[in-house]
């Protein structure tokens, strides 16, 4: 066959998925008669019965000299790792405020970072298209920095975003720059699975953020600049589970919902989303009414949920966190800081 | 908008002991005079080993090497590295062997595929077609071409390369580079076969000889930096500089650009030889196309709003002599430019009408508040050292002065 056949070929096959993609999602849009929130009120539920009181900063946490990027907790909640643009991996503790460990990154572009289960270890990634791995119980060199203690490389972009998986101190997944996800073990350095890449049904697009089911720790889901999240069984590296679809923007960050059976999406179109994981149903959208035209709306850069699921926090471009009533789709509070989140 | 609250967020001071609204979190409330004096201690040590760091960093200049791929910006990066380090030692010089060898056959095999594409698509065909025995060297020189791995380059291997490159089909094909993707050191490459393919060739300790090195290209994943102080190795009479190159990144360069925030300059590469060539990644793309499109993106960051901003028109050398063969109008940017003369004199009336495009696209791309940010344009061709170093001191001494009257001494 020709070039220019195969090229014709090609378009066909294109323009064949693009039809059955919207048929597809027309057949989608006829089955969902309603959103949470639509739903929701429909039943008579109200606004959440919380005071203005009930929300308050309780820790201002300063040391930085940089950008934070990325944050995490330990699964006691008693420790925090924080990653910012100054280079400079910082450990804190959550209860005192106090910094218990300072670690001055080899490369200083930092994205993500990540608390191993047993809270000795922490991971972290970025423009390196590495993730390294520093225990916070070996010596510190003569300049009080921690020695990595592994290296994960392999990824041919900067890896955007890790995590180490809940029940097994041994296991980590990124997120790449480079369209994949990779599972490790990070005891022997070697990647167990690649998600994506050269496998069908990867992301067409850099990797921007990866979640973990809480409940289930063999799923995890992951959201790309391709506008779509996709959900990965980590037994099964072949393809994706399921595409979710709706989005207008780069998919900035992925978070699963407490029970594990829906996850929440953020990005560059200004909105929040939520999917139901199995159905791939979109149950909601979370969205700031504009009255000025779209060049405005501030991007969405994260979002956690609180252990209920009943609010979605949610940082923003412009510096803004609102915290969304996840059931009826209201703005419940609104905070920020100086700058962008 | 009904239910919102709008809740503004105090400031609790360190000293302060958890209020009884924080939950089920901090079951654990230890006043904090009880809390052990070493975590104390620790945190002080840490709190001074953060500052004296960042102190020192303050002197750092950082500066970020960006540009289209091809754009000679990588080989800026080495040149730095030799001009103001020791240079590449003996094992990271014998690492690039099997670099230049892989060039070798890359090369090769585009400028065989280039022939045969051409005589089936060019018109006046005849002229690309390679004679018949050359033609099996050709096939097996294209397959090696494609593979991942390729193989030590033999005298036997060399021999036959150089038998192709004299095929004058393959000649005709290089000079028609252009609609190719041959690389601008194919002939370099071509003419030194015997050299490279020596059993104990080390692209050479030889600084001249280091050339070599310069021309490979390679593909580095990540980001590279390299510490320098121009002006020997003393901090007190010179600056500190970094410089990163964020080469290999194939990826979306706004998902991580913001990380740069805040850099003391931009050096952006633009190769204004390429305004008739067309991407690797995309063959319809014009390449000083891309260049536009990506200098006015990188203009338009609010993240450099601070920082200067130098230009480097690169590989002038390419382009000097080009501009004799092929008009600059093919390039939809350069559209109205009207040929004045011949000789050296039309060199400089194109090369000013190129910088003069890029200054209005950088004027009309600078938001009104980063008017006093420094804008420098240079002439560069990076293969040459005495012209990078010369360079070099000049945006040396922009930045100096730069320094110097944001502190209010100027």
């Amino acid at each position: 066959m020709s070039f220019s056949e195969l090229k014709d070929r090609h378009v066909a096959a294109t323009a064949m998925v693009n039809t059955l993609r919207d048929r597809l999602n027309q057949k989608r849009q006829q089955l969902l008669d309603t959103d949470v929130a639509g739903y929701a009120k429909s039943q008579g539920r109200t606004a959440v019965n919380f005071s203005s009181t009930d929300l308050v900063c309780c820790r201002t946490l300063q040391g930085h000299t940089g950008k934070v990027y990325s944050l995490d907790w330990t699964p006691e909640k008693n420790r925090i790792v924080s990653a910012s643009q100054d280079g400079r991996l910082i450990i804190w503790n959550a209860l005192t405020s106090q910094k218990t460990h300072a670690i001055k990154l080899p490369c200083a572009w930092v994205m993500t970072c990540s608390f191993a289960p047993n809270g000795y270890s922490v991971a972290c990634g970025g423009l390196d298209s590495e993730c390294s791995i520093f225990n916070l119980n070996s010596q510190v060199d003569r300049d009080g920095n921690l020695p990595v203690s592994r290296v994960l490389t392999g990824h041919k972009g900067y890896v955007s975003s890790c995590e180490f998986v809940r029940d097994q101190d041994t296991r980590l997944i990124t997120g790449s720059g480079d369209q994949t996800c990779v599972l490790w073990d990070v005891t022997t350095g070697q990647r167990i699975s690649v998600f994506g890449g050269e496998f069908p049904s990867g992301h067409t697009s850099d990797v921007l953020s990866i979640s973990i089911n809480s409940s289930n720790s063999n799923m995890f889901v992951s959201g790309s600049c391709d506008a779509t999240a996709r959900l990965w069984d980590t037994r099964i590296a072949s393809r994706a589970i399921r595409t979710y679809h709706g989005h207008h923007g780069d998919v900035n960050t992925v978070k699963f919902f407490p029970d594990g059976q829906r996850f929440g999406t953020g990005s560059d179109d200004g909105t929040c989303r939520l999917f139901d994981m199995r159905t791939g149903h979109q149950l909601q959208v979370y969205s700031q009414q504009q009255a000025n035209n779209d060049q405005d709306v501030p991007i969405v850069t994260s979002i956690a949920f609180s252990i209920s699921g009943r609010l979605l926090f949610a940082g923003y471009s412009n510096g803004d966190c609102y915290v969304w009533d996840t059931l009826l789709a209201e703005i419940w509070a609104f905070g920020g800081h100086r700058k962008v989140i | 908008m009904p239910g919102n609250q709008l809740v503004p967020l105090p400031q609790f001071p360190c000293s302060q002991s958890p209020t009884e609204s924080m939950g089920s979190f901090c079951s654990r409330q230890q006043p904090l005079n009880e809390v052990d004096s070493d975590e104390n201690i620790q945190a002080a040590e840490i709190d001074r080993r953060i500052a004296q760091e960042t102190k020192t960093e303050q002197h750092i200049h950082k500066l970020l090497l960006l540009g289209a791929g091809e754009s000679g910006k990588s080989t800026i990066f080495k040149q730095i590295r030799l001009l103001f380090q020791t240079g590449f030692d003996e094992a990271e010089l014998r690492s690039y062997t099997s670099v230049i060898h892989a060039n070798v056959y890359q090369t090769i095999k585009i400028l065989y595929d280039g022939a045969k594409e051409l005589a089936e698509n060019e018109p006046n065909s005849l002229k690309y077609v390679v004679r018949t025995d050359n033609k099996e060297i050709g096939e097996k020189l294209s397959e090696i071409g494609s593979r991942m791995d390729s193989p030590c380059l033999t005298k036997e291997i060399a021999k036959e390369i150089a038998t192709l490159w004299n095929d004058t089909a393959i000649q005709e094909t290089y000079s028609h580079g252009n609609i190719l993707q041959v690389p601008d050191c194919a002939q370099y490459f071509m003419e030194n076969l015997e050299r490279f393919s020596e059993v104990n060739y080390i692209p050479t300790k030889l600084l001249i000889l280091q050339e070599d090195v310069l021309h490979a290209r390679v593909r580095t994943t990540g980001v590279v930096e390299i510490q320098f102080s121009p002006v020997g190795e003393s901090r007190k009479s010179g600056e500190v500089y970094r410089l990163y190159d964020v080469g290999g990144q194939r990826n979306e360069r706004r998902k991580w650009i913001h990380l740069f925030e805040g850099v003391t300059s931009v050096i952006f590469c633009a190769a204004i030889s390429e305004y008739d060539q067309m991407l690797f990644e995309d063959d319809t793309k014009n390449r000083m196309m891309e260049t536009k499109e990506l200098f006015e993106w990188v203009l338009k960051q609010s993240c450099f709003e601070k920082s200067s901003f130098m230009l480097f028109l690169n590989k002038f050398d390419i382009f000097e002599k080009k501009v004799h063969r092929v008009p600059l109008n093919v390039c939809e940017w350069f559209k109205d430019y009207q040929p004045m003369g011949s000789g050296k004199q039309e060199v400089e009336h194109a090369y000013e009408f190129v910088k003069k495009k890029f200054e209005e696209l950088y004027f009309q791309n600078s938001k009104p508040d980063c008017v006093d940010r420094a804008f420098k344009i240079y002439r560069t061709t990076a293969l040459d050292q005495k012209l990078i170093k010369k360079t070099f001191k000049l945006v040396d001494e922009t930045l100096r002065r730069r320094n110097l009257i944001e502190a209010g001494l100027l």
